[in-house]
C-alpha cells in the first residue's frame, strides 16, 4: 500500500486573512482565505500572486500590491489560472494506456496501482539494462527549483542518467559569462531613474516581461531614448526611438558593425577599456573586418539608421537589456559593445542578460546538493543527458539505451524541435510516464498518465532572474481531484525503490526548501503571509559590477575570453576567444541550396497567450488568440497570391503544417515568416514540426550524451530559428 | 457628461498589447469565452516609411447620451445618475440586438443566453473604492477610470515626476 500524503497540512497558516469579502461576478462573495504566493511560469517577472479560495477551490486571483516590482498586476496568463485550475478538462485520476501509443485509449486506475506499475517497470529497467536506462524529462512549465533538487535525490540514489542544460538561454549566458564573469542583473528600479538610453535586444517585454513597462515608461517619459533590436515588429519596437530590424540570425554582425563605427568615430570609452578591459586589440582585429557598411549589407539594413543607433548608444549612458539566445558569440559581441562604451557597473547603465538567480545553485543561494545528495548515501557517477538534444540522445543512447522516462512540467513532444523525431524517441521507451494537468501531446504517447498539480496546489522555490526578490511558493488550496504534488510522487517512488531512509514520510516540500535556504534568509520571511524579500546584496548587488572586479580569469572585462580557450582544450565546439563573423547552420547564406527550395526563414515568438505550450487549450486564451496564423510580409503575400485568411501549407523536409491562415503584415520583413511557438501538435500548428535540431554553442555536445557539463562554461541552446520553410496557398477543398 | 460622471481613460501610447485586461475582466465578471467586455484592437501603420503597431483597448464608452439606451425597445438599458455608468438589466432584455446596431463601438456582447451584456465599469468595485479589474491589471498604466477631475489629477501626478525639461524641450544628441 502507498504511504504518500495526497493532501497538505492545514493551509490556513499561510492565509493573509480568512473570511475575506471580495467582488466576483457582480456580487460580494466571502472567500475562506487569501494566500500570497508567486507565479512560477518561467518568466522574468515572477509576479507576487494573491489567490482567493473558497471550499478548496480558487475563485479569484490578483496581483500582490505589496510586491515592489510587479505591484499588483498579473499578465493575461496569470489571471487565466482561474480557468485553468478549475477546468473540467483536467486530468483527474491516474490512467494506464490500453491502446497503441498515440491512440489516446486509457483506463482509470488507482494511485496504488500506478505506483505498483512504476515500481515494477523501474525494477525491470534496473535489472535488464541498468539504472542509467532511466532519465527524467523536466523543464520550465512550472519553473521552481525545489522539485529538481528533490527528484535529483531520487536519481542520485537510483543511479539514473541525469538531465542537464537548457534549450532556452544557456548559449547566451555562456557568452555573457566568458565576457563579464558572474551573471547579474541591475534591478529595474535602479536604472529607471538614471539611464539616458535603453538598448533592448531580441526582447519582447509585452509578452515575456510586461512588468518592465512601468520602468521603461518612467525612463522614456523622463527623456531617455529607446533602441530596440528585433527582426519582428514587436509592440516595444513600435514605441522605440530607433527600431533596428536585422535579418534573423545576423545580430552578431550588426553589433560588430556598430562597434566598428563607434571606435572609428572615437566614441568609445578609452579609460574603461584601458583600466578594465582585457584583449581589446585582439577583439579589434575582428571588429575591423566588419565596417558598418558591410554589416548593414549582411543584415539587410539601412546603414544610416544603424549609424544613428551606434551614435545614440555610445553617447548616452545606456542600459543594455538583452536576451538573444541565438548564439554565444552574439552575446559575446553584445557584451563587448557595452564594454567598448563603458556602459557597465553604473546606475545609469549596466549590462543585463540574466541574473544568476535563474540557476540559484550556481552562486550558492540555493544549496541543492543538501537535498540532492543526502548525507551517508553512496551516489554513483552517471552519464548526463543534454535537454537541448533530448530526442537525439534517446535515439542514440546505447550501453545502456534509454528505456524509461517520467516527464513533467514541460511539453516534451510540443516543445522539443523536430516533432516527428521526438515522437520516434518516445515510442521506443518501455516506460513513459507523463505527470500532467491536461491531456497534452505528451499524454498521447504515455503508458501512464498521472494527474499533476497546478502550481497553486504545491510548494516551490523561485527567486526571480530579473529583479532581486525572492518568494516561496505555497499551496493555496488542497490538490484538485486526485492530483498529487510532484514531490510526493518522487518521495513515494523513492520509498518503493528501497530508499525509505532518505524519504521520510513526514518531509514536505517546505522542509526541503528550509534545508536549501542560505543562513541569512529565514523561511518565515519569504513565505505567505510574508514576502517577498529582497535577496541579500551578496547575491544580488544593487549595482552589479560597480567595483569592476570581474570574476573572469584576468579579473577584467574580457574582450578576449581566456576561459573559452581553456574550455576549448577539453571539449569540441566554437571556442573562438573573440566574437567573429559566424554563420548559422541553416540560413539563406549558410545553406543556399536549401534556401532555393525553402525561401522563408521561420521565426517563432513566445506569444502573450501561453507559457510555451501551457494554456493553449483554455477557452479564454483561444478566444483572444484565434486560429493559427502565419505572419508574412505584404510583398511576399502578393507574390504568392495570398490574402488575409487564405489557408496555407508550410513545409520543409522535416514536416508540414496545413490550414494555417495567412496574415499579411508589416511586422516581419520580406523573406521571413513568423508562427508563434507553443501551439499543440494535435490542436494547432506546432512550429516544432518544422524546426531544426541544430544547437547553439559554444560547446558542441553532439547528441548530448556527456560525462561532464557546466551550464555557464558549455552553454547550449536549441537554435529554433535556424529553420527554412516554404509557404504555399492551399487549393479549395484540399485536405491531404 | 457632468463632473460626477465617470469615464474610462485610455492612453493608447502606453498600451502595449499584453492583453491582461481581457482575462482580468473575465475573472472579475466570471465570464465564459464568448462575451468580451474589453478587447484590445491592433492596427498596423506605416508613417514616413516607419512601420508601427498601435493598440487600443476598447470597452463600453459609457456615453454621455447612449445610443443603445435610446434604441432599446424595452428600456433594459439605463444610465446611473450618480456616476453615469451605463447598465443593462438582463431580465428585461429580449435579445433583439437593436443596441448592437445602434452602438458605434460594437460594445454590446451576447453570450449563450442571447441577452445583452457589456462592461459595467466594475461598478461594485468602484462603489467600494476599488479600481476596475482592467485598471488594476494594466501593467503599462494605460487605463485610468474615474471622473474627469480624478483622471486629470492622476495624469498631473504622473507627469510631475517626469523632468519637465526633458519632456517638453528639444533634446540634443550631443555627447
Amino acid at each position: 500500500m502507498s504511504s504518500f500524503s495526497r493532501l497538505h497540512e492545514d493551509l490556513d497558516k499561510f492565509a493573509m486573512a480568512t473570511d475575506v469579502p471580495i467582488t466576483l461576478g457582480g456580487k460580494i462573495v466571502i472567500a475562506d482565505r487569501v494566500v500570497k504566493t508567486a507565479c512560477p511560469h518561467n518568466c522574468y517577472d515572477t509576479c507576487g500572486f494573491l489567490a482567493y479560495v473558497k471550499d478548496e477551490k480558487v475563485i479569484k486571483v490578483e496581483g500582490d500590491p505589496d510586491h515592489p516590482i510587479t505591484r499588483g498586476h498579473l499578465c493575461l496568463k496569470g489571471y487565466a489560472n482561474v480557468q485553468k485550475i478549475n477546468s473540467p478538462d483536467r486530468v483527474k485520476y491516474p490512467m494506464l494506456r490500453v491502446g497503441e501509443r498515440g491512440e489516446r485509449k486509457f483506463k482509470r486506475i488507482s494511485w496504488d496501482e500506478a505506483f505498483d506499475w512504476m515500481t515494477e517497470k523501474l525494477t525491470m529497467l534496473r535489472d535488464t539494462y541498468g539504472p542509467e536506462s532511466f532519465c527524467e524529462y523536466l523543464y520550465s512549465g512550472n519553473r521552481e527549483h525545489m522539485i529538481k533538487a528533490a527528484s535529483s535525490r531520487f536519481h542520485n540514489l537510483f543511479g539514473s542518467s541525469k538531465l542537464v542544460g537548457s534549450f532556452c538561454l544557456l548559449s547566451g549566458a555562456a557568452g555573457s559569462y566568458y565576457s563579464i564573469g558572474e551573471q547579474n542583473v541591475m534591478s529595474p528600479e535602479v536604472w529607471a531613474d538614471k539611464t539616458e538610453c535603453i538598448f533592448l535586444i531580441g526582447r519582447n517585454p509585452s509578452f515575456t516581461n510586461p512588468h518592465l513597462y512601468p520602468f521603461l515608461y518612467k525612463a522614456t517619459e523622463r527623456g531617455a531614448k529607446l533602441i530596440v533590436v528585433d527582426p519582428y515588429l514587436t509592440p516595444v519596437g513600435s514605441k522605440a526611438d530607433i527600431h533596428l530590424r536585422p535579418r534573423p540570425t545576423t545580430v552578431l554582425q550588426m553589433i560588430m558593425g556598430m562597434t566598428n563605427y563607434i571606435v572609428a568615430n572615437d566614441l568609445h570609452d578609452k579609460d574603461f577599456i584601458a583600466e578594465h578591459g582585457f584583449g581589446f586589440d585582439e577583439f579589434m582585429e575582428e571588429v575591423r573586418k566588419m565596417p558598418i557598411e558591410r554589416a548593414a549589407q549582411i543584415c539587410d539594413m539601412d546603414v544610416e539608421q544603424l549609424k544613428q543607433a551606434a551614435v545614440m548608444y555610445a553617447t548616452h549612458k545606456t542600459q543594455t537589456e538583452c536576451r538573444y539566445s541565438n548564439g554565444h558569440q552574439t552575446q559575446r559581441a553584445v557584451s563587448c559593445l557595452a564594454a567598448v562604451c563603458g556602459h557597465i557597473g553604473k546606475e545609469t547603465g549596466n549590462l543585463n542578460y540574466i541574473n544568476h538567480m535563474g540557476f540559484p545553485s550556481i552562486p550558492g543561494f540555493m544549496n541543492a546538493a543538501k537535498v540532492a545528495a543526502p548525507e551517508g548515501a553512496t551516489i554513483p557517477k552517471t552519464r548526463l543527458i543534454n535537454i537541448s538534444t533530448f530526442a537525439q540522445a534517446v535515439l542514440a543512447a546505447k550501453d545502456p539505451p534509454i528505456k524509461g522516462c517520467i516527464s513533467y512540467r514541460g511539453g516534451l513532444v510540443s516543445q522539443q524541435p523536430y516533432v516527428s523525431e521526438t515522437i520516434k524517441a518516445v515510442k521506443q521507451l518501455d516506460m513513459y510516464v507523463a505527470i500532467e494537468q491536461f491531456m497534452t501531446d505528451d499524454t498521447d504517447y504515455a503508458d501512464l498518465v498521472l494527474p499533476g498539480c497546478h502550481f497553486l496546489e504545491q510548494y516551490g522555490f523561485h527567486p526571480s532572474y530579473w529583479h532581486s526578490y525572492f518568494q516561496v511558493l505555497v499551496p493555496v488550496c488542497q490538490p484538485y481531484h486526485e492530483a498529487v504534488p510532484d514531490i510526493e510522487i518522487w518521495q513515494e517512488l523513492g520509498r518503493r525503490m528501497g530508499f525509505a531512509e532518505y524519504f521520510p514520510k513526514e518531509d514536505t516540500g517546505l522542509d526541503y526548501i528550509r534545508w536549501m535556504l542560505p543562513d541569512d534568509v529565514k523561511l518565515e520571511e519569504c513565505t505567505s503571509p510574508n514576502g517577498p524579500i529582497r535577496i541579500p546584496e551578496r547575491w544580488c548587488p544593487r549595482v552589479p559590477y560597480a567595483d569592476y572586479n570581474f570574476k573572469t580569469p584576468s579579473g577584467k572585462f574580457e574582450f578576449y575570453a581566456q576561459g573559452m580557450v581553456e574550455r576549448g582544450k577539453k571539449f569540441p565546439g566554437d571556442w573562438n576567444p573573440v566574437p567573429w563573423n559566424m554563420d548559422t547552420d541553416e540560413s539563406p547564406t549558410a545553406t543556399p541550396e536549401l534556401f532555393a527550395k525553402y525561401p522563408f526563414t521561420l521565426i517563432s515568438q513566445h506569444p502573450a497567450f501561453r507559457t510555451h505550450s501551457q494554456g493553449y487549450n483554455l477557452p479564454w486564451i483561444k478566444e483572444i488568440e484565434g486560429p493559427p496564423k502565419v505572419f508574412i510580409n505584404h510583398a511576399d503575400a502578393n507574390a504568392l497570391g495570398l490574402k488575409a485568411g487564405d489557408k496555407v501549407r508550410i513545409a520543409n523536409d522535416r514536416g508540414e503544417l496545413l490550414n494555417v491562415l495567412a496574415a499579411p503584415t508589416v511586422r516581419v520583413r520580406k523573406g521571413v515568416a513568423e508562427l508563434s511557438s507553443g501551439m499543440w501538435v494535435k490542436l494547432g500548428a506546432s512550429v516544432n514540426v518544422l524546426t531544426s535540431q541544430s544547437v547553439g554553442g559554444p560547446r558542441d555536445v553532439g547528441v548530448g550524451i556527456m560525462d561532464e557539463y557546466h551550464p555557464l562554461l558549455d552553454g547550449n541552446t536549441t537554435a529554433y530559428f535556424n529553420t527554412l520553410v516554404k509557404i504555399e496557398k492551399m487549393q479549395k477543398g484540399e485536405k491531404r | 457628461m457632468n463632473t460626477r460622471h465617470k469615464t474610462i481613460y485610455i492612453d493608447a501610447k502606453r498600451c502595449m498589447n499584453c492583453r491582461a485586461c481581457e482575462t482580468a475582466c473575465k475573472v472579475e465578471n466570471e465570464l465564459p469565452a464568448g462575451p468580451r467586455y474589453i478587447m484590445v484592437s491592433e492596427v498596423e501603420l506605416t508613417i514616413d516609411g516607419v512601420d508601427k503597431c498601435e493598440f487600443l483597448p476598447l470597452s463600453c464608452m459609457h456615453c454621455g447620451d447612449p445610443a443603445c439606451m435610446k434604441a432599446c425597445p424595452v428600456g433594459a438599458i439605463s444610465k446611473r445618475a450618480e456616476d453615469g455608468i451605463v447598465l443593462v438589466d438582463k431580465n428585461k432584455c429580449i435579445g433583439c440586438h437593436q443596441c448592437l446596431w445602434a452602438c458605434e463601438f460594437g460594445a454590446p456582447q451576447f453570450g449563450a443566453d442571447n441577452k445583452m451584456e457589456k462592461c459595467n465599469m466594475c461598478y461594485q468595485r468602484l462603489d467600494l473604492g476599488l479600481p476596475t479589474a482592467c485598471e488594476a491589471a494594466c501593467q503599462a498604466e494605460a487605463i485610468i477610470v474615474g471622473t474627469m477631475d480624478q483622471i486629470s489629477r492622476k495624469l498631473r501626478e504622473r507627469y510631475s515626476t517626469s523632468s519637465r525639461e526633458q519632456l517638453f524641450l528639444e533634446k540634443t544628441d550631443k555627447p
